[in-house]
């Protein structure tokens, strides 16, 4: 069931001259996915979110959050959802506890109920032995976790998380993307804005790759590679004998293309894990030995780069 | 109301957690009103302080002293036969306003209407200190030896025993000076700069003139700490909740009344009990005052953090206006020394309008109704801070 609908959404600043940050977009959510939006820096994620958390109204188009519109109806939108800043919006002077009894008061929380959700989030991010410390004393993978605690405590039915993971540790970073697929299992749908390929394929059910305010394409990972072809690039280097095992490797099942180059052979091959091994025994069986293999599986770099003519990082 | 109340809450938490807030708040204030104090008035208390040398040990030189240190004009400092020159030399160095001498025998021969050995006051010419000490002492010792005669007089026309040592002129004695007490027909002077007021002293302007340049300088803490907020996206965040925009001001508005109104409590608490201004003489409107003084504050910190966008314009807009208004209003020093036309000027800041009913209040005792024409100038301020800072308000 759809439960967040973006139709021909816009957003231009200071108009009528100003940056167009939205151009046009349109996209939906299912109940229960995570849906990425992946782009560069100046994509217009922000952007988006922020008009989906009815805090910039759109210059066109609207956005229907649980059947609310975010333009008609931005109270009611707002009810269903949490909003992680991509800032950490917090109050430092303050200790994590008293961070989340604040902000559940401005959710509307109070006594008891406030009490024991704030509990439960302190348990769920982890930070319950150190709730009492200041914020400004925490590391930065820390204070990610309680900007995100922030945004569960009124039981949000979406959540938008814009850049969670930027400027932290791998291990932080692990903990929060745990966090978030958990979220996911128990039922919440979630919109996630990155620009680091390899979170957006490992978390997402569905991407949508945007540039300059537009989407440029959206699908699931596989969809989206599928644009590059399937195939990984295979690059070998071996010691003698390289035409004739190419010859040979061109016989080969589940090989579709090989082509020499000096002292290199790349195959094409639609899987790698299968393939790699039996590449191994041809060559023993001739006695040459491969010095280097290189394995580039499609991913949504070559996708962004195919689309755009640009790297998705900067 | 809740998120209202739970805003200001959170503002007060924060402040209260920062060291350098406390600094601004109460610790600088207190050293300044302290040191303005006696940079206004050398002395500490409002007497003029005498150097006394008392060479007899009669009643009547006791009676002189008595009744001139209930008059409250002098503070007698005691000085033995051997420290005369030491008395000379204070009174030389300025260190008393002039000094006084009981000779030997003072007040014996009186009551034989023989002059006896007067009492001889030490002063510089010209000195207004030693002018009025010197009027205090003369009427003094008329009261006390016109007491004596007036005793002695009427016990002779009764043909009873008139001299000092017998029990009917030490009864009559009593009569006599209990009637000086309790005057038919008194002369009060009135000092024409403060009309029915006391003369100001060192912290009868420095204590108001600190409360209100420093409650006007707090207000920096208050508007650094918006901005930061704003930097932070916490302001922006708060719009994701079910708090409106105006609630939000509301709760700033209430943080920055509470820290300004117990800044005051504080300082008044000790210009009044510590320094002895006398800021309780009416109670009603000093509390206006103080009221109007932190919407003052709390309106203009507000607009400040809210029409500039950086931490740095902020905290060097709220130095330099806070500083400005507070000298220009008199906080400083008295507009009276400065003149009629800065005077006027420094009416142009609500500071002056402030600082003018708090002063009306400590030195003339003035009422709600006195103070109130001033004061709705300071209020026409606020809410003109407060229409812009509504105004212009951003979350971003
Ligand atoms: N308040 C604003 N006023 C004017 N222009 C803005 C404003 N906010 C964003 N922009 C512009 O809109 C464009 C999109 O910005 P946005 O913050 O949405 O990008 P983003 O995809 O979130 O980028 P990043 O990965 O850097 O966070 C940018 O060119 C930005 O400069
Ligand atoms: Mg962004």
């Amino acid at each position: 069931m759809t439960f967040i609908k973006v139709e021909n959404l816009r957003k231009q600043f200071d108009p009528p001259r100003g940056i167009v940050a939205v151009d046009g977009l349109s996209f939906h959510m299912d109940e229960g996915e995570i849906y990425s939006l992946l782009g560069p820096n100046g994509a217009g994620k922000t952007t988006t979110i922020s008009m989906l958390s009815c805090l910039l109204r759109p210059s066109g188009g609207d956005a229907r959050v649980g059947g609310h519109s975010v333009r008609e109806h931005p109270q009611a939108a707002k009810e269903l959802i949490g909003v992680v800043p991509q800032d950490i919006a917090l109050y430092p002077e303050l200790s994590a506890r008293e961070n989340l009894v604040f902000w559940g008061k401005m959710y509307g929380l109070s006594g008891a109920a406030l009490r024991r959700r704030v509990g439960e989030v302190l348990e769920i991010i982890d930070l319950t032995e150190r709730q009492d410390e200041r914020i400004e004393k925490y590391s930065g993978g820390m204070k990610r976790r309680v900007n995100i605690g922030v945004a569960l405590l009124h039981e949000p039915r979406a959540l938008y998380l814009d850049e969670p993971t930027v400027g932290i540790d791998p291990q932080s970073r692990r903990s929060i993307l745990d966090v978030i697929l958990q979220f996911r299992d128990r039922g919440m749908t979630i919109l996630y804005t990155t620009h680091y390929m390899a979170e957006a394929q490992e978390l997402s059910d569905r991407i949508g790759i945007m540039d300059h305010g537009r989407m440029l394409a959206e699908g699931t990972h596989e969809e989206l590679v599928k644009i590059v072809g399937e195939e990984a690039h295979v690059e070998l280097t071996v010691d003698r004998h390289l035409e004739q095992l190419a010859t040979a490797w061109r016989e080969m099942d589940g090989v579709a293309r090989v082509t020499v180059e000096e002292e290199r052979a790349i195959l094409l091959v639609p899987d790698a894990t299968v393939t790699l091994p039996r590449l191994f025994e041809t060559a023993a069986a001739v006695q040459a030995r491969i010095n280097e293999v290189n394995v580039t599986e499609p991913d949504l770099e070559m996708v962004f780069l195919h689309l755009t003519g640009r790297a998705l990082r900067d | 109301m809740r998120a209202i109340l739970a805003l200001t809450g959170k503002d007060l938490l924060q402040t209260g957690r920062d060291r350098l807030a406390a600094l601004f708040t109460f610790i600088l204030p207190i050293l300044f009103t302290v040191f303005f104090g006696f940079l206004f008035g050398s002395s500490g208390s409002d007497r003029l302080p005498v150097a006394l040398l008392n060479l007899d040990d009669g009643a009547p030189a006791q009676s002189l002293i008595t009744t001139l240190e209930r008059g409250g004009m002098v503070e007698l400092r005691p000085y033995s036969a051997v420290q005369r020159l030491g008395l000379e030399e204070a009174v030389q160095k300025d260190n008393v306003a002039a000094g006084l001498i009981i000779p030997q025998g003072f007040g014996s021969a009186s009551d034989a209407n023989v002059p006896s050995a007067p009492a001889i006051v030490v002063g510089k010419m010209g000195s207004s200190g030693s002018q009025s000490v010197m009027q205090s002492v003369r009427s003094a010792v008329d009261r006390v030896l016109g007491a004596r005669a007036a005793t002695a007089a009427a016990l002779a026309a009764l043909d009873l025993d008139s001299s000092p040592g017998s029990a009917e002129f030490q009864g009559g004695l009593a009569v006599s000076e209990a009637a000086y007490e309790h005057p038919t027909v008194t002369v009060i002077a009135e000092d024409a700069g403060t009309e029915a007021g006391r003369t100001p002293r060192g912290f009868d302007l420095s204590s108001p003139g600190m409360l209100v340049n420093w409650i006007l300088f707090s207000l920096l803490t208050a508007a650094v700490a918006l901005v930061q907020e704003r930097k932070t996206g916490a302001l922006r965040r708060l719009l994701t909740t079910r708090v409106r925009g105006i609630q939000i001001i509301a709760g700033k508005t209430g943080a920055m009344l509470c820290i300004t109104l117990t800044q005051q409590v504080v300082l008044i608490g000790l210009g009044q009990f510590v320094l002895g201004v006398d800021y309780l003489r009416n109670p009603p409107a000093l509390l206006l005052a103080m009221f109007s003084l932190s919407l003052l504050a709390a309106s203009l910190g507000l607009m400040l953090a809210t029409i500039l966008r950086s931490e740095q314009a902020v905290i060097s807009a709220t130095v330099i206006i806070s500083m400005v208004l507070a000298a220009m209003g008199g906080a400083w020093f008295p507009l009276e020394i400065t003149g009629s036309t800065f005077a006027a000027i420094g009416h142009v800041t609500p500071a002056a309008w402030v600082l003018d009913a708090f002063r009306g209040v400590i030195l003339q005792g003035q009422g709600v109704l006195q103070v109130l024409p001033g004061l709705a100038v300071v209020w026409g301020y606020a809410l003109l801070f407060f229409a812009v800072a509504v105004w212009r308000f951003r979350f971003e």
